[in-house]
């Protein structure tokens, strides 16, 4: 392995990729994860590390269309990938922002976006969740402010106005 | 400031009394209002808000810490060659550094006085040694592995009362050579005659309990960046207490003036007191410093995950309790001891609220600390939670032994300082509270939502359906907000909008204090609370209250309503004087003749009381900034064309700026304030008697906050706050191998906080007696639910399958063990 510049080695690789609509060329080491890239490489700071292990959701992004774990995902095996990000999700003015902020669901707001990465993904393949299925979707999402009752609520609200309802 | 405000804001630093000029009703738009949109909202939920994790700085390095594999060793030597030699760092900062002094100030609840990269660990996971800054955290993380170290491996000890005993290794023989128990640290608690209580008593039970280790685990891992722009500091902080960083800092290297330290404050991955109390938590800024002046790059340092996990809550420990009572409920006397571990302040009590919140005339606690090797213990969220906890057990203790409704031991003993209600209502009407029974109105509100009086039964009496043992537990105390401190805040008037910013340094932590006290600063100017802005993130002085030392409401409150007042009259004194003369003319007031009594503001307009219509925004007040155009006056001032003809028009107003600050002196002192506001929790359990499950299916919360200003924010700490206790009372624990002194759980799989499928219902209810020390009696809330809720859970089980628990958190396998299965 020899070092080049920008902490890359020459066993480095190239990848393309969408994110947030915008495609992405990038030079990634084979261990960089998804996370660490839309962080450090391309300044996504919304995509948080929390548990660094899979375990808390908070680094979720949609890849192809499902709620991924961008922590646990290897930048390389996102080439030609479509991703999504809280960015983007906030970027198209999506429901599920304006229901966030009304219905308080964020306290130090460090999880919140992985929550809202989740709850778009459900929601793109289950316009009308019942509760019950939004707290399965939000299972592996951790807040340690503990903020989940709202998040039923705001998730609730989004999909009413998606379906043609207005903010309630 | 006028004089009458300053006059009535110094007159408020007697914190044992009502609020004698609270706002008017007809003022107030936005305190209690329902649905205000929170300031940080769009930030944090469209991932914009920064956290200082997420900043980067132009030639930003990387820096982590060696930490030690045992619970107890000395660096005997280390080489750090092929660690230096890794491709991408930098610099190996070691222990023999002679730059290194001894001690340094970093950080802690009080100044400190710490070696900043110690030889020797008291922990496992402490970092020791050695300070590897790189290009990348990964790059340092590797370059770790390759740091070779001698370790002299000496004895430990984890176990309290094992600490305690004679010939036991001793955890810390540098700072305690003559045994592990901290003579100096033993908290006596006395009020009364402890004898007389129990000779007056029908009956006296004891019971014991543990209690493990517990910790906060803020999403955000501890981390800084330090940056030396040519002789000046300038640092982020993920810190609670931005001020009390500027001030460790201050110390450092021979001394640096406050004036050349910049501090920023984002918005920081949870706190809960926890890592920004802790002794040494400056140390990775102090190591950044001097490598960043070396290399002359910012340095941010990182702890990883499972760093975050050493360190916890007050409460580790073993407790003994005796009490005394008469066969009609009323108790006469609580005696108590305990060990509890590695206090690095001074403990709180444990017994306290039983004087705080009772008629119990006799009460007596030993409380003595013991060192162990684990990592420092410190309040997290807070330290009350052993003496929620010791409340919580010795009333249900009671009521099960007298076969009596614990609702019922409540009321039969609510008063304050051994004196009953009658006394505290005396004391309240003299204080010029309204005579309000917090504690019936919280029972009432909760014993009707939860359903108690249909559902409450003997204890293991009610198997349901499902098979499982239905119970209810109930708790209660006082609510707090309110130990020592200050608050500064500043308020000053854009130019151009005439919105207010109000500037008052303090982390954001989450529980949307920044929102309400722009909701209070709104009623005060009577501006939309769109135009009125906190900006807390920055270093312009004024340094108030963070989520510190347990005050923020009480005192934020109080500031921020008397910096408003002052600048609401500074406002109508600019909008009534002349305004300054210049060569080319002069600028009449913008209300000539009137006087300051003659206008009021609504809405960011100024009017005329008695002609409405004679009104001005604070835009055209104030006028623009700099170059003062092209805008058309509606003042009636004199407009000057400029040079192409625009109307230019001048307004000549001062600066609009006022401050305030507030004291709240020695109130957690026992006996300097009188608690009025009660809290009541009743939680609801089903007991899976094959595995040991304990499921909550209901929650009620009932907080007396004496006025809600911020609905979304008091409920927040409710249910947040039922959620953290519920996981504190039932499954987090930080767990270490007794054989290596390893911890083993430091993860967030295997430390098993609360997912939303993990509780059920938490219903809030707030009630507003008006009787809080804070303006228009309102008092804050963010600690109290999840410290009084940990211990919740035993009561519930109690009830379930009519056995108490003694170890906490009550797991699956302690229930399994108080089944005998």
């Amino acid at each position: 392995m020899l070092k080049l510049d920008n902490n890359l080695t020459t066993d480095s690789e190239i990848i393309s990729f969408i994110v947030n609509g915008e495609p992405q060329k990038l030079r990634v080491e084979p261990q960089w994860t998804l996370q660490y890239v839309l962080q450090e490489l391309l300044g996504l700071t919304g995509t948080k590390a929390f548990c660094t292990e899979g375990a808390c959701g908070g680094c979720a992004v949609i890849l192809d269309g499902r709620a991924i774990l961008s922590c646990l995902t290897l930048a390389i095996e996102c080439d030609r990938a479509n991703i999504e990000t809280i960015e983007g999700i906030a970027k198209a003015k999506h429901p599920l922002i304006e229901a966030y902020i009304k219905h308080s669901c964020m306290q130090c707001g460090y999880c919140t976006p992985g929550f809202i990465v989740t709850a778009k993904a459900l929601l793109d393949k289950n316009p009308h969740p019942a509760e019950n299925e939004i707290k399965e979707a939000l299972a592996g999402n951790l807040c340690r402010c503990g903020t989940y009752p709202q998040h039923i609520k705001a998730i609730q609200e989004a999909a009413c106005f998606l379906s043609g309802g207005a903010h309630g | 400031m006028d004089n009458l405000e300053k006059a009535r804001m110094q007159e408020q630093f007697d914190n044992s009394r009502a609020d004698k000029y609270p706002l008017t009703e007809d003022k107030i738009n936005y305190i209690g209002k329902r649905e205000v949109r929170r300031i940080d909202g769009y930030d944090k939920a469209s991932g914009a808000a920064k956290y200082t994790l997420d900043i980067s700085l132009p030639g930003m390095l990387y820096g982590r810490f060696l930490t030690s594999p045992y619970p107890h060793a000395k660096i005997l030597s280390m080489d750090t060659s092929q660690a230096e030699s890794y491709p991408g760092v930098r610099a190996v900062l070691r222990y023999d550094d002679p730059e290194l002094p001894a001690e340094a100030d970093l950080g802690g609840h009080e100044p400190s006085s710490v070696p900043p990269l110690p030889p020797i660990a008291y922990f496992q996971g402490q970092e020791t040694g050695a300070f590897v800054v790189a290009d990348t955290e990964e790059i340092a993380e590797n370059a770790l592995k390759l740091i070779q170290v001698q370790w002299e491996v000496r004895p430990f000890v984890l176990d309290p009362e094992e600490a305690a005993q004679p010939g036991a290794p001793l955890a810390n023989p540098e700072a305690s050579p003559d045994g592990n128990i901290e003579q100096q640290s033993t908290y006596y608690e006395k009020f009364g005659d402890i004898e007389k209580g129990l000779a007056e008593a029908d009956r006296i039970i004891d019971f014991r309990f543990s209690q493990g280790l517990n910790t906060w685990i803020g999403p955000e891992r501890p981390c800084g960046i330090f940056r030396w722009n040519g002789e000046s500091p300038e640092l982020w902080v993920k810190q609670q207490r931005p001020h009390i960083c500027k001030r460790s800092v201050s110390t450092w290297f021979g001394g640096i003036p406050m004036n050349k330290i910049e501090i920023h404050c984002p918005y920081q991955g949870a706190s809960f007191g926890g890592w920004s109390q802790m002794p040494w938590n400056m140390g990775g800024h102090f190591c950044s410093a001097i490598v960043s002046r070396r290399l002359g790059r910012p340095i941010k340092w990182i702890f990883s995950r499972r760093e975050d996990f050493y360190g916890g809550q007050m409460d580790e420990g073993v407790y003994y309790f005796k009490v005394g009572f008469k066969n009609n409920g009323l108790i006469t006397a609580i005696q108590a001891r305990a060990i509890v571990t590695n206090q690095n302040l001074p403990v709180f009590g444990i017994v306290t609220h039983f004087f705080e919140n009772t008629r119990i005339p006799h009460i007596y606690a030993k409380t003595e600390t013991a060192k162990v090797n684990k990592g420092p213990n410190v309040p997290v969220r807070c330290e009350q939670v052993p003496n929620a906890t010791c409340f919580t057990l010795a009333f249900n203790h009671v009521a099960e032994a007298l076969g009596m409704d614990p609702v019922r031991i409540a009321l039969l003993n609510d008063g304050a300082e051994g004196y009953d209600m009658q006394w505290l209502n005396e004391h309240k009407q003299k204080m010029g509270f309204p005579l309000r029974d917090s504690l019936q109105e919280c029972i009432t509100r909760g014993k009707q939502a939860i359903g108690w009086d249909a559902k409450w039964h003997a204890p293991g009496t009610r198997r349901l359906p499902n098979g499982k043992m239905h119970g209810l537990g109930f708790t209660w105390t006082h609510e707090w907000d309110d130990s020592g401190g200050t608050g500064e805040i500043a308020m000053y008037v854009e130019r151009n909008d005439g919105t207010v910013t109000i500037l008052g340094c303090r982390a954001d932590c989450g529980q949307n204090g920044e929102t309400a006290y722009c909701q209070i600063a709104a009623d005060e100017l009577g501006f939309r609370l769109e135009d009125v802005h906190f900006r807390n993130q920055i270093d312009a002085g004024f340094f108030t209250m963070t989520p510190d030392t347990s005050t923020n409401l009480v005192i934020n409150g109080f500031t921020t309503r008397n910096a408003a007042r002052a600048l609401k009259h500074r406002i109508l004194e600019v909008a009534t004087g002349p305004r300054g003369k210049t060569q080319l003319t002069e600028f009449p007031p913008a209300f000539p003749g009137k006087t300051p009594e003659e206008l009021d503001i609504k809405d960011s307009v100024i009017f005329e009381k008695a002609n409405p219509a004679n009104r001005l925004t604070m835009a055209d007040l104030v006028g623009p900034s700099g170059a003062q155009g092209p805008l058309n006056s509606v003042a009636g001032e004199p407009v000057l064309s400029g040079k192409w003809g625009i109307n230019y028009p001048l307004r000549h107003t001062p600066p609009i700026f006022e401050y305030a600050w507030q004291v709240q002196r020695g109130t957690f002192v026992v006996g300097t304030r009188l608690r009025l506001c009660r809290q009541a929790h009743f939680m609801e359990v089903e007991v899976d008697t094959e595995t040991g499950e304990v499921d909550i299916i209901h929650m009620i919360t009932v907080n007396d906050v004496g006025k809600v200003v911020n609905w979304d924010g008091a409920e927040g700490q409710q249910y947040g706050g039922a959620y953290m206790g519920i996981g504190r009372g039932r499954t987090e624990e930080v767990i270490y191998d007794k054989k290596s002194g390893v911890m083993l759980n430091g993860n967030l799989l295997n430390y098993k906080i609360p997912t939303v499928l993990d509780v059920g219902p938490i219903d809030t209810i707030l009630v507003e007696t008006g009787m809080g020390y804070g303006p228009n009696g309102m008092i804050g809330i963010g600690e109290d639910v999840a410290t009084v809720v940990p211990a919740l859970i035993a009561p519930a089980v109690f009830n379930a399958i009519g056995q108490w628990a003694d170890e906490f958190p009550l797991t699956p396998a302690r229930v399994l063990k108080l089944l005998e299965k």
